[in-house]
């Protein structure tokens, strides 16, 4: 674990995360609580598939996937799954720590119709580490697969561009992949929003159940 | 532990074939495979550790033959050190030992053994806590040798491993290699043919994905016997004239003219002397013939 967190959490990386979520919090006016969430979770996004993009890649632009392909699958899988694991615990504390940025810099005020702060910053921690889980595995996977990080991060952009604007939120409604920042914040008892982050999870889950057989043919 | 390709080749996707029905068959100890820069050497190196997979022909590692289903069980006897390979810069190169040992399957008291003795016949014991993105190009060849070994391979793979190194680094290597080929085959490839003279009793030449010559170090120096001849030009311009009829391997200037070392069937119509084949002159003239 520890050679792992070495691994893919070099200081450049950690550095610009941490600059990252520091310039969103000078830079991104919220008026009320309810929008702290709102304003990190789209913005973390692009920064998790930027952050995880070279997961595995790295191995292959430094020529180490060569050596690498005679290892067993089992181990090389165990591998990546530790480096996604390290890279979104350090990015879901970084987005829990800029959550409270937020709240020194901006000085955000309660809405009269949203729940409580406790509640709020639950409802925050679970939408955003399925964001962080999501992305960071989807832009693995399609790295791998193209073996390529451009392509990854390409990818996930488009994605990304598709789900974060008024025809996605129209489009997919409750299942859309931002649906937490889509909504009703005055109807606190819909939860249909949660849909969304269902399907999150569910496509997650099935980018890592096919990742061994990337492994072995792209890896 | 032997090697056998018979009648092996490689296409890739854009229709150029890197290897074109080759038959090779590599004897336990070190092997040299030699050619120039896109031969298809790196090609077969990456069949032989089942990186690619080829368009026809086969491959056996002993009698297991290389198939899909095979390739867990060969993957288990091979060690390969890529042409330029940069291992992870964070780690010290004890941890990227210990990593690579761990990932490679390898129980952590055995590979802590490994590692110790490896460091220790690489002369890298005082460097081991030093990362990796600290060390010479040589000391991470030599890590990188060490990474191969770590699985006890009884088929080692070594693609150009003293290219760019001093000729200190490059004797080293070479040492190494001769060590470690004790009781295992290794396949060291390379367009340095001083390397190989230094190293291996037979070797393979490879030029545009056929194999040119494969046999004894010592029988290919025979073939270019009496095809050397060393040659006086008086000047610069009856130089010229030698370079466009013949092959030269060296020129120097000397008192009174050019001497230039020229491979030709006959004695070229100069001031010459014949001299004895080198393994470099030898290799010029293999591959030359092919031309």
């Amino acid at each position: 674990m520890e050679k792992e967190t070495k691994i893919v959490l070099p200081f450049y990386k950690i550095a610009y995360a941490v600059f990252f979520v520091i310039i969103l919090s000078l830079i991104r006016g919220v008026t009320h609580t309810y929008e702290v969430g709102i304003a990190i979770e789209a913005p973390l996004a692009i920064l998790t598939t930027v952050f995880c993009a070279d997961t595995y890649v790295q191995e292959i632009m430094s020529k180490r996937s060569e050596v690498h392909r005679l290892y067993p699958i089992k181990r090389r899988f165990c591998s990546i799954m530790e480096r996604i694991m390290i890279q979104e615990i350090f990015l879901l504390v970084l987005a829990i720590a800029g959550y409270g940025l937020f709240f020194i810099v901006q000085k955000p005020i309660t809405h009269p119709v949203t729940e409580n702060e406790t509640i709020q910053f639950a409802v925050y921690c679970f939408a955003i580490t399925i964001t962080i889980f999501f992305w960071g595995i989807l832009v693995n996977t399609l790295s791998m697969f193209f073996r390529n990080m451009w392509m990854g991060i390409g990818g996930c952009l488009l994605i990304w561009m598709v789900a974060n604007s008024r025809g996605g939120e129209n489009v997919f409604g409750a299942w859309n992949l931002f649906s937490y920042m889509f909504r009703n914040i005055e109807n606190t008892a819909d939860i249909t929003w949660l849909y969304g982050k269902a399907l999150y999870i569910c496509i997650g889950l099935i980018l890592l159940a096919t990742l061994p057989n990337i492994i072995r043919r792209r890896g | 532990m032997s090697i056998h390709i018979k009648d092996l080749t490689v296409t890739f996707k854009n229709g150029v074939t890197a290897i074109n029905h080759a038959d090779l068959e590599i004897p336990n100890g070190i092997f040299g495979l030699l050619g120039e820069n896109g031969a298809g050497k790196t090609t077969l190196m990456r069949v032989l550790t089942t990186v690619l997979k080829p368009v026809s022909g086969t491959v056996a590692l002993d009698k297991i033959l290389y198939s899909e289903g095979n390739y867990k069980k060969i993957q288990r006897k091979i060690g390969y050190l890529p042409q330029e390979i940069e291992l992870y810069p964070n780690l010290t190169v004890q941890e990227c030992l210990e990593y690579m040992g761990d990932l490679a399957g390898v129980p952590k008291a055995e590979c802590t053994k490994r590692i110790e003795y490896y460091l220790k016949k690489t002369s890298l014991v005082e460097h081991r806590k030093k990362k990796m993105k600290q060390l010479s190009g040589g000391m991470k060849r030599r890590v990188g040798l060490v990474q191969a070994l770590l699985n006890e391979p009884e088929f080692l793979i070594v693609d150009e491993p003293t290219t760019g190194l001093d000729p200190e680094e490059r004797i080293r290597i070479r040492n190494l290699l001769v060590d470690f080929s004790e009781n295992r085959t290794v396949l060291f490839s390379t367009h340095v043919v001083e390397d190989l003279a230094a190293t291996c009793n037979q070797l393979a030449i490879i030029q545009k994905g056929s194999f040119l010559y494969a046999g004894l170090v010592r029988n290919l120096a025979e073939e270019a016997q009496g095809k050397i001849w060393i040659c006086k030009a008086s000047d610069e311009e009856k130089a010229r004239e030698v370079e466009c009829q013949y092959r030269i391997t060296s020129k120097q200037y000397v008192e009174g003219g050019l001497q230039l070392r020229v491979i030709s069937e006959r004695m070229p119509e100069l001031e010459c002397v014949s001299v004895p084949a080198t393994l470099e002159d030898a290799y010029i003239y293999v591959t030359s013939q092919a031309r």
